[in-house]
C-alpha cells in the first residue's frame, strides 16, 4: 500500500471510527489486565509470605533452643534444607537463578551468623535501616538485588534477632512471563480488532459512498433515475430509500415548477405580445407624429418588462436545477471574439479601452444560448457601470482543467456593501439602472454547467470577475 | 399568398390578422387545433403560423398530423417557452422556423417572408450585387459605393449594411440584426447594436442630402430610398 493510499484511507470516517473503537478497546483491556496482574501479584505474595512466616518461626525456635556452639552448623543445615525444599509456586528450571534465601542470627552473646547468598555487610546495613515488627513480613531492598527481599524478624533475647529473608524470584519471573504473554496477545488482539472493525466500517461506509456518488451523478438532468435499493432493511438501505423518496419529491416539484413557469410565461407573454403588436401596428401606419413618441416609449418599457420577466423565470428554473441545458462543444475564445466585436464600438463610444488576451482552442461543452446570454450580461455590466476612460482587459485562458473568462477593469470596483451578495437576485448598486438579475443569472448558468463565477477587487483598483467552466473532454483525431 | 394563423389568444390572433392583412396576405384564423386541421386539409395555404400552446392539442402534434396528411407548407412556430426544446430545433432544421413570444411584428414578417421564399425557390439567394438608391454593394468584392464615393467599411459594417439592403424598405429589429449579422440569439440591455448603426450611418449617410438609414423608435431600423 502506497503512502498515498494510506493517507486517503486515513481521511475516511471508517478509519476514524475504527481507530476510536480500537483505542477504547486497547485501553480497556490494558486496564483489565493491570487489575488482574495486581490481584495475582498480591495473591502470590500472600502465599509466599505465609510460608515465610512459618519457616521463620521454626528457624527462630531452633536458634533459641540450640546451644551456642552447635548453632552455626545447625543453622547452615536448616537453611540448606529450606533452600532445597520446594517453595510454593516455584518451578525448578535448570540453569536459572532460583529463589534466594538468607538467614541471619544476631545477639549479644554470639557473633552474627549469616547463611545465604550475597554479602553479610550489605544485608546487615539494609536490615538496620528498617524498623521490624516481630513475625510480620517486610520488603527490604538489598544492594546488588533487583527484587526486594521479604524479611521476617523474630526477637532473640534482649538485643538480638533472627531474620529470614526470601526473594521470590520465581514468582517475579512468572509475573513477567505473564506480562510478556499479555502484551503479545494484546498487540495481536488490538491489531486484529482494528482490522475487523475497520473492515466492517469501511464496507458499510463504502455503501454510503456509493450512495453519495450516485446522488452526485443524479444531477438536474436525470431526476427520474433512482438509487439502487438492496433487499436488506438496515440503516443504509433505509438511507437509499429515503433519498429515493426525496428525489421523487424533487422531481415532482421541478416538474410542477416547469409547469408553473411555462404557464406564467405563457399567460403573461400572450397579452404582452398582443399589446406590443398593436402598438407596433399603430406605430407603422400612423402618419401623425404627435403620438409616435409615447407609443415608442410604451414599446421600449414593455421590452424592459419582458426582459426582466424572462430573466426571473430563467433564474427560478436555474435555482431549482431545472434549467434546460443543451450542450455542444464551443470555442470560448471565438465566442468572446464575436461578442467583443459586437461590444467594441459601444465601449469605444464610452471611451473605454478594451484589450483581449484570447488563448486559442479553449473548448467547453456548453449551451450556446445560455453561455452567450451570460457573457452578454457580463459585458453589459462593464459597459454600464464603468466610468468613461476606464480600461477593460478580457482574457480567455485554460487554468488547470477549467476554461476561464477573466474580465478585469480599473473602475471603482464593486461597492463594499454588495460584495458578498452580488450573485443574489435583485442585488444592485444604489445607482444601477439594471434590475439586479444579471450576475445572478451568470451564476446560475455557470453552476448549471458545473462551473463557477467569482469576483475580486484588484489591488491596483478596479474589479475582476472570473467565470470558470469545465473544459470539454479532448477529442483525439 | 394565403396564411393560416392558429392561435388561441384572441388578442394576438386579432393583431396578427390585421398586421398580416396590411402586409398583403390573405389570412384565415383558427383558435384550436381541430378547427385548424380542418382548415389546413383544404390545402390552400402557403404557410402556417402555429402557437405551441393550443387548448386541445400540442402545436407540434398538430404539425405532425398535417405533415402526415401531405400538407407540406412551411410553419412558423410561436412559443411562449424561452428555452426551445429539441423537437422544435428539429423542425427548424426541417425548414420551418420558430419565434419566441413576445416577438416584434417586424421580425415575424421577416421570418415569414424567408419561409415563403425558401419554399418557393429552395436555392440560396444568389444575387452578387445589391443596390438601393445610389447605394451599391458588390457582394463578391465586398465593397460598397454611395454615388461615386467608395465607403470605407469594416467587414462587420459591410455585413450589417448587406443585411439592411437585403431587407430594404422593411423594418429590421435589433434582435434580427443580432441573429443575422452576429449569428447570436441574445438580448443585450445596452445600446450595442445602435452604436454599430450610428457608425455605419455616419459613413453611409455622411454629407448626403438623402439619408438612407432611418431609425423607427420602438421597433428598429429601416434602410430605404425615400
Amino acid at each position: 500500500m502506497s503512502s498515498k493510499t494510506v493517507s486517503t484511507l486515513r481521511s475516511t470516517a471508517a478509519w476514524r471510527m475504527s481507530a476510536k473503537t480500537t483505542i477504547a478497546f486497547a485501553v480497556g483491556s490494558a486496564i483489565a489486565f493491570a487489575i488482574m496482574y495486581m490481584m495475582a501479584a498480591r495473591e502470590v505474595q500472600r502465599r509466599s509470605d505465609a510460608w515465610l512466616s512459618g519457616e521463620a518461626g521454626v528457624l527462630s525456635d531452633i536458634s533459641l533452643k540450640t546451644p551456642r556452639d552447635a548453632l552455626n552448623d545447625r543453622i547452615v543445615e536448616e537453611v540448606a534444607e529450606l533452600a532445597s525444599r520446594e517453595v510454593p509456586g516455584e518451578l525448578n528450571i535448570k540453569g536459572r537463578q532460583v529463589n534466594t534465601v538468607f538467614f541471619l542470627v544476631t545477639g549479644k552473646d554470639i557473633p552474627p551468623i549469616f547463611v545465604g547468598t550475597g554479602s553479610r555487610e550489605d544485608v546487615l546495613s539494609a536490615l538496620n535501616a528498617v524498623q521490624f515488627e516481630p513475625g510480620v513480613p517486610q520488603s527490604v531492598h538489598i544492594a546488588g538485588w533487583k527484587k526486594p527481599f521479604r524479611v521476617v524478624y523474630h526477637p532473640r533475647g534482649s538485643d538480638g534477632g533472627t531474620y529470614l529473608g526470601f526473594a521470590d524470584i520465581d514468582a517475579a519471573r512468572m509475573l513477567r512471563r505473564l506480562t510478556i504473554g499479555f502484551v503479545l496477545v494484546w498487540c495481536g488482539m488490538v491489531m486484529l480488532g482494528f482490522l475487523i472493525s475497520f473492515g466492517g466500517a469501511y464496507r458499510t461506509l463504502m455503501r454510503v459512498e456509493r450512495i453519495t456518488e450516485a446522488v452526485d451523478r443524479i444531477g438536474s438532468e436525470d431526476l427520474a433515475s433512482r438509487l439502487p435499493v438492496s433487499n436488506s432493511s438496515d440503516e443504509i438501505a433505509r438511507l437509499s430509500a429515503t433519498f429515493n423518496r426525496m428525489l421523487a419529491r424533487i422531481e415532482a416539484s421541478v416538474k410542477q415548477l416547469r409547469l408553473i413557469t411555462d404557464s406564467v410565461a405563457h399567460d403573461m407573454k400572450s397579452p404582452v405580445t398582443s399589446i406590443r403588436g398593436s402598438l407596433e401596428i399603430a406605430l407603422s401606419d400612423g402618419q401623425d407624429g404627435r403620438w409616435r413618441e409615447p407609443v415608442a416609449n410604451a414599446i421600449e418599457s414593455l421590452d424592459g418588462l419582458l426582459r426582466m420577466l424572462n430573466t426571473t423565470l430563467d433564474l427560478a428554473e436555474a435555482e431549482a436545477g431545472a434549467l434546460r441545458v443543451q450542450k455542444e462543444p464551443l470555442d470560448l475564445s471565438e465566442l468572446m471574439q464575436q461578442l467583443t466585436d459586437l461590444y467594441h464600438p459601444a465601449m469605444a463610444e464610452h471611451r473605454q479601452e478594451l484589450s483581449l488576451k484570447l488563448e486559442s482552442q479553449v473548448i467547453v461543452d456548453a449551451d450556446p444560448v445560455l453561455l452567450n446570454r451570460a457573457l452578454v450580461n457580463l459585458l453589459d455590466n462593464e459597459l454600464t457601470h464603468l466610468p468613461t476612460g476606464s480600461s477593460i482587459t478580457i482574457s480567455v485562458q485554460v487554468v488547470g482543467n477549467a476554461a476561464q473568462v477573466l474580465i478585469k477593469d480599473n473602475g471603482p470596483g464593486f461597492p463594499a456593501e454588495l460584495r458578498d451578495r452580488v450573485f443574489d437576485r435583485f442585488v444592485k448598486g444604489a445607482h444601477s439602472k439594471g434590475h439586479g438579475l444579471g450576475l445572478a443569472f451568470v451564476n446560475a448558468v455557470a453552476q448549471a454547467h458545473g462551473g463557477n463565477v467569482s469576483i475580486a477587487d484588484v489591488t491596483t483598483g478596479g474589479a475582476e470577475i472570473s467565470l470558470k467552466l469545465p473544459m470539454a473532454p479532448v477529442l483525439t483525431a | 399568398m394565403r396564411l393560416l394563423v392558429v392561435e388561441d389568444d384572441p388578442g394576438i390572433q386579432q393583431f396578427l390578422k390585421r398586421a398580416l392583412f396590411e402586409a398583403g396576405y390573405q389570412v384565415d384564423v383558427a383558435s384550436d387545433a381541430t378547427t385548424a386541421e380542418t382548415l389546413a386539409l383544404e390545402g390552400v395555404h402557403d404557410a402556417f403560423i402555429i402557437d405551441l400552446g393550443l387548448p386541445d392539442m400540442d402545436g407540434l402534434d398538430l404539425i405532425a398530423r398535417c405533415r402526415s396528411q401531405g400538407i407540406l407548407a412551411p410553419v412558423l412556430i410561436l412559443s411562449a417557452r424561452r428555452s426551445v426544446d429539441e423537437r422544435v430545433r428539429g423542425l427548424e432544421q426541417g425548414g420551418d422556423d420558430y419565434l419566441t413570444k413576445p416577438f416584434a411584428l417586424a421580425e415575424l414578417l421577416a421570418r415569414l417572408r424567408n419561409l415563403l421564399r425558401r419554399a418557393a425557390t429552395p436555392q440560396a439567394d444568389s444575387a452578387t450585387k445589391l443596390s438601393v438608391g445610389d447605394l451599391q454593394l458588390d457582394l463578391i468584392r465586398r465593397d460598397a459605393r454611395r454615388g461615386d464615393r467608395t465607403l470605407q467599411l469594416t467587414p462587420q459594417e459591410f455585413s450589417l449594411l448587406e443585411y439592411l439592403c437585403r431587407n430594404a424598405g422593411r423594418v429590421v429589429t435589433r434582435t434580427m440584426i443580432l441573429d443575422h449579422v452576429w449569428r447570436m440569439r441574445i438580448d443585450p440591455q445596452t445600446n450595442v447594436v445602435d452604436v454599430h448603426i450610428y457608425r455605419l450611418r455616419s459613413k453611409v449617410d455622411h454629407e448626403s442630402a438623402k439619408p438612407l438609414i432611418h431609425t423607427i423608435r420602438g421597433v428598429g431600423y429601416v434602410l430605404k430610398d425615400s
